[in-house]
């Protein structure tokens, strides 16, 4: 589902971001990316997303080469990718459902298949009672559930989030991670970058781990610090 | 919902959300081209009554008569030499009798004068319109020293200050009419960068949830259009508004015509509307070019 080939990316042709990643996600994996600020995690999501351009190397998502990928041709990758943020990204004059709905009409989606939709995915979120309530009327882990529905409306068959329980208390991001592991399940590649030791530690999913821009580690069922983990 | 419906309730949106700079930018617009419109109009107006002036006797040669010994036949052997002159369109002689009737019809209101003139004192005249109008002085130069001309009277000093009223108005009305379509453009592109900083939350997530370009691009496209059609209209409104006072002004004066055919004003409201337009769409062009990289 997504691949890198020995991509490097170079800003300002001085600070090395990432170096040399090599890594396979295969379709329904649930994937941390863990490390410390600066490793590259952000660096990385935004390579997938193609907000950035590698330097070297070669990036396919979805069996896309995006690295070859005209500019004009970027939107219908992202189309293909949800992505969830840890500010939320709301729109504050919108509603709930509109801000879902929003993800659909900038796609040129029909108003049924709008309504439909978007009724289905609040409804997978926990929020089906809150669509007509603005983002200030919510709390934190409602607003991240609204991020993920906008992001999963489209039913794109990649997600990635990048450190999205990052302004969540514990219980409320448990929430979240039982919400994205439920979309997990129905065949959707997850992508995370996290700080989160307690969340990586408690789902036991795969950890890529970066440092310095490098993958140092990579375990199918890992924890976020070395240690056990095959 | 239907795109195009989507589209521009999104661009009507966005303008009632910055409605102060929208209103900035159609005033600038609305002042701009009101002025490039009166350039364009003064243009016309000055070529108009160039015309008006450039048409009729160009030169005209004063004849001696019988007590100069100077026979009707010489009149007539001079005015048909004249004709065959290749800067000469046509020729038209005036006797003595026909000098005096147009004497009677220029002095209608001054009875008392006419009745003073001795017809006898009026000399014949030969009427000349030219080919090429800047030539009138060769023209004088070959007839001065005719022995049958008493003098030589040209409109050619009127005509090239004329002419060159006329080319100041033409070029500067040009490069006045030039520069405030180009500040429109210019006014037009800054609101549309006002207006994509306004919304740049909006149009990050829609990037990042994949809308094609040109579709977070035309909302601005068609609020650029808007701005420059509605600020031309209020310029071709109020040019309307100022037409028949001007024509009156012009009637008033009696020697220069102030008005212009509607023929033309009609012609000119439409290009200056659709320029109105093709600014608004530069404008945003410009406004957008450095903010919607993917």
């Amino acid at each position: 589902m997504i691949r890198l080939q020995d991509v490097t990316k170079v800003y300002d042709g001085a600070t090395v971001a990432v170096q040399d990643i090599e890594l396979d996600i295969q379709k329904g994996e649930f994937v941390f990316l863990v490390g410390p600020s600066g490793s590259g995690k952000s660096t990385l999501i935004r390579l997938l997303l193609r907000e950035e351009e590698a330097t070297r190397g070669h990036i396919w998502v979805a069996g896309k080469d995006i690295t070859k990928l005209p500019s004009w041709k970027v939107p219908y990758l992202r189309r293909t990718v949800g992505t969830v943020f840890q500010d939320f990204k709301l729109l504050p004059q919108k509603t709930v459902g509109e801000n879902v709905a929003f993800a659909l009409e900038v796609i040129g989606r029909p108003r049924t298949v709008v309504h439909t939709q978007v009724e289905q995915v609040l409804d997978l979120v926990g929020l089906a009672d809150k669509g007509d309530r603005f983002p200030h009327q919510l709390s934190g882990g409602e607003q991240q559930r609204v991020s993920v529905a906008r992001a999963f409306v489209n039913r794109p068959p990649i997600l990635l989030c990048d450190e999205p329980t990052g302004n969540l208390d514990p219980a409320t991001s448990v929430g979240i991670m039982r919400l994205l592991d439920r979309i997990n399940r129905t065949g959707t590649t997850v992508v995370m970058a996290t700080h989160d030791h307690a969340i990586v530690d408690a789902m036991r999913r795969r950890v890529v781990a970066l440092d310095a821009g490098t993958v140092t580690r990579d375990q199918r069922t890992g924890r976020y610090e070395e240690g056990t983990g095959t | 919902m239907t795109r195009p419906v989507y589209l521009i309730r999104e661009a009507l949106v966005n303008m009632g959300r910055n409605w102060m700079v929208v209103l900035g930018a159609i005033l600038a617009v609305f002042v701009s081209l009101t002025l490039a419109m009166g350039a364009v109009i003064g243009s016309e107006i000055v070529r108009i009554n160039t015309l008006q002036w450039q048409d009729g006797d160009h030169v005209i040669v004063f004849l001696k008569g019988a007590v100069d010994g100077i026979t009707l036949e010489s009149h007539l052997g001079l005015e048909s030499e004249i004709n065959s002159w290749d800067i000469v369109q046509s020729t038209r002689y005036v006797d003595q009798a026909g000098a005096y009737d147009e004497f009677q019809q220029i002095f209608a209101n001054s009875p008392a004068l006419i009745r003073e003139v001795d017809p006898a004192s009026l000399p014949a005249s030969i009427r000349i319109e030219l080919t090429d109008i800047s030539r009138w002085r060769d023209v004088q130069l070959r007839l001065i020293d005719q022995p049958a001309v008493r003098s030589v009277t040209a409109q050619g000093t009127v005509l090239e200050s004329v002419s060159t009223v006329a080319r100041v108005m033409n070029v500067g009305g040009t490069i006045l009419a030039l520069i405030m379509a180009g500040s429109a453009v210019v006014l037009i592109a800054n609101t549309i960068r006002m207006a994509i900083y306004a919304r740049r939350d909006e149009v990050a997530i829609m990037k990042l949830v994949g809308a094609s370009n040109w579709f977070v691009r035309i909302p601005f496209f068609i609020e650029g259009i808007l701005e420059g059609v509605v600020g031309a209209l209020l310029a071709v409104i109020l040019v309307a508004l100022f037409r028949p006072w001007l024509a009156e002004a012009g009637e008033a004066i009696d020697l220069i015509q102030l008005g212009v055919s509607d023929g033309f004003f009609y012609q000119r409201s439409v290009i200056l509307v659709a320029f109105g337009g093709l600014a608004g769409l530069l404008g945003a062009a410009v406004g957008l070019r450095r903010f919607l990289k993917v």
